[in-house]
């Protein structure tokens, strides 16, 4: 191109076309002499034919077209009904079963160790005649009155452990159904609470409280009722609620397991850790507040943040953020109808639940809405 | 003006030799004039003999074969790009 046509503005468009097919046909041209000189330099070389079969194998290796084969000539389900003979458990199984068959026989798939266990923890509870869900397997909930259980439940520890230490990346969802629905088969009341425990605390520990450290049953103690029962020895894993034994049962196992120091009982931590707080069970958890707080808790502010400190000293608290967000908005609502002592335990309520993040804050200007309750 | 008569100049043969002629080389490849004219390469030099097959023959056998087989649906995208780059240009 002549630098004297790069001015493009003074041509028309037939020029302009002209030019176009000018520059389509060179371009034409330049690939189709880019081809010859690749192919003559391939011939000279001598590796223009290298890729090229020889007739025998062409006529070898002919695409087939018959009907009922491929391509390649293979039958499509000649392997179908042929039957391979297992070698570990010596069956004849079926081809297209044999791989899924082989994983579930040397227990090494990905379903096959959930099916052992599931069946495992069946035929134990069938043998048990005990009262558990038969689809919950993995968490049966032991309680301390079933003797059977507790030979059963040290074996599955080994079982389970494994299992649980997969189950623990998953988030625990206090909400699902499946834990709900075993532990409502239990408790039938604050169900939530228990299921705040980790996975592993719902059959492990409550059998024996001997091997536990004391961390563990700090921890275990502030969510489950925890008497140790005279038969069995061992935990009950229900909630601080339950109806077999009574709050002075729990005080006296709290002394006789942490020490005279942790003689608080821990019904207001436990309240405020659960990690569901309905609304409606704020109703519930008036009363009662009522009966342990008149005990525990004076009706000031000073004296409720005093209280609030004591419980910390005994308690390492799990807390989690959403707990004291719950527990301020359902304090708000369960204090208007709280009685005197109500509303003071309630204070401490909230002065605990806003300790949980800066130890040192005084107990906030909610309660002094209701100080003239009193 | 000279100068800036020479750039657009240069610009112009980079888009025409690199992207222009790299698009159509792999249009080409795509619809399979290359492998087309290939086999016709293959019968000419069977036909010449392989020993004295020169580029001539070559160029000569392959070229009006090859402005031929250049299907219409490629021709018409060169074409458009040929006339909008122009268009562009014409400043």
């Amino acid at each position: 191109m002549k630098m004297e046509d790069m001015s493009l503005s003074g041509l028309d468009n037939t020029k302009l076309e002209a030019l176009a097919q000018d520059i389509y046909s060179d371009l034409v041209e330049d690939a189709c002499l880019g081809l010859c000189f690749e192919v003559h330099r391939a011939v000279k070389q001598g590796y223009f034919f290298l890729d090229d079969t020889d007739q025998e194998s062409m006529k070898d290796f002919e695409i087939v077209d018959q009907p009922g084969v491929d391509i390649f000539g293979q039958v499509y389900n000649q392997w179908k009904n042929k039957e391979c003979v297992c070698p570990n458990c010596n069956r004849s199984i079926a081809a297209s079963r044999f791989a899924p068959h082989l994983e579930k026989c040397l227990g090494m798939g990905r379903n096959s160790s959930r099916i052992a266990n599931r069946r495992i923890a069946s035929s134990n509870n069938m043998n048990n005649k005990s009262e558990s869900d038969q689809e919950d397997n993995d968490d049966v909930n032991d309680n301390d009155w079933s003797y059977g259980s507790e030979k059963k439940a040290k074996k599955r520890k080994s079982d389970k452990v494994f299992l649980h230490s997969l189950k623990q990346h998953i988030p625990l969802n206090p909400n699902s159904p499946r834990r709900s629905k075993s532990v409502k088969h239990k408790n039938g009341e604050l169900s939530n609470s228990v299921n705040a425990d980790p996975y592993k605390y719902n059959y492990n520990t409550g059998i024996n409280y001997e091997t536990l450290g004391p961390d563990e049953l700090r921890s275990l103690l502030t969510t489950q009722c925890g008497v140790i029962s005279e038969h069995t020895k061992k935990m009950c894993t229900r909630s601080q609620r339950c109806p077999q034994h009574t709050d002075e049962q729990r005080r006296a196992v709290r002394v006789f397991l942490l020490g005279p120091s942790a003689s608080s009982l821990p019904d207001a931590d436990t309240m405020v850790e659960s990690d569901c707080y309905d609304a409606s069970d704020g109703q519930v958890l008036m009363s009662r507040l009522q009966w342990d707080g008149s005990s525990d808790i004076s009706p000031s502010d000073s004296a409720s943040s005093k209280a609030s400190t004591n419980n910390s000293d005994s308690k390492k608290p799990k807390k989690k953020k959403k707990t004291s967000l719950g527990l301020n908005s359902t304090g708000g609502g369960g204090g208007g109808s709280g009685s005197g002592g109500g509303s003071s335990s309630q204070t401490s309520l909230v002065g605990l639940s806003n300790r949980k993040k800066k130890p040192k804050l005084p107990v906030p200007p909610a309660p002094s809405i209701y100080d003239n309750l009193n | 003006k000279t100068d800036q008569l020479y750039g657009h100049y240069c610009s112009c043969l980079f888009w025409l030799n690199h992207r222009l002629k790299e698009l159509l080389r792999a249009k080409l490849t795509e619809c399979g004039w290359r492998d087309q004219l290939k086999a016709h390469c293959k019968d000419v030099i069977k036909e010449k003999g392989l020993e004295h097959v020169t580029v001539e023959d070559l160029v000569v056998e392959i070229t009006p074969k090859g402005r031929v087989l250049v299907p219409d649906s490629v021709k018409k995208e060169l074409l458009q790009r040929i006339r909008a780059f122009l268009a562009q240009h014409a400043t």
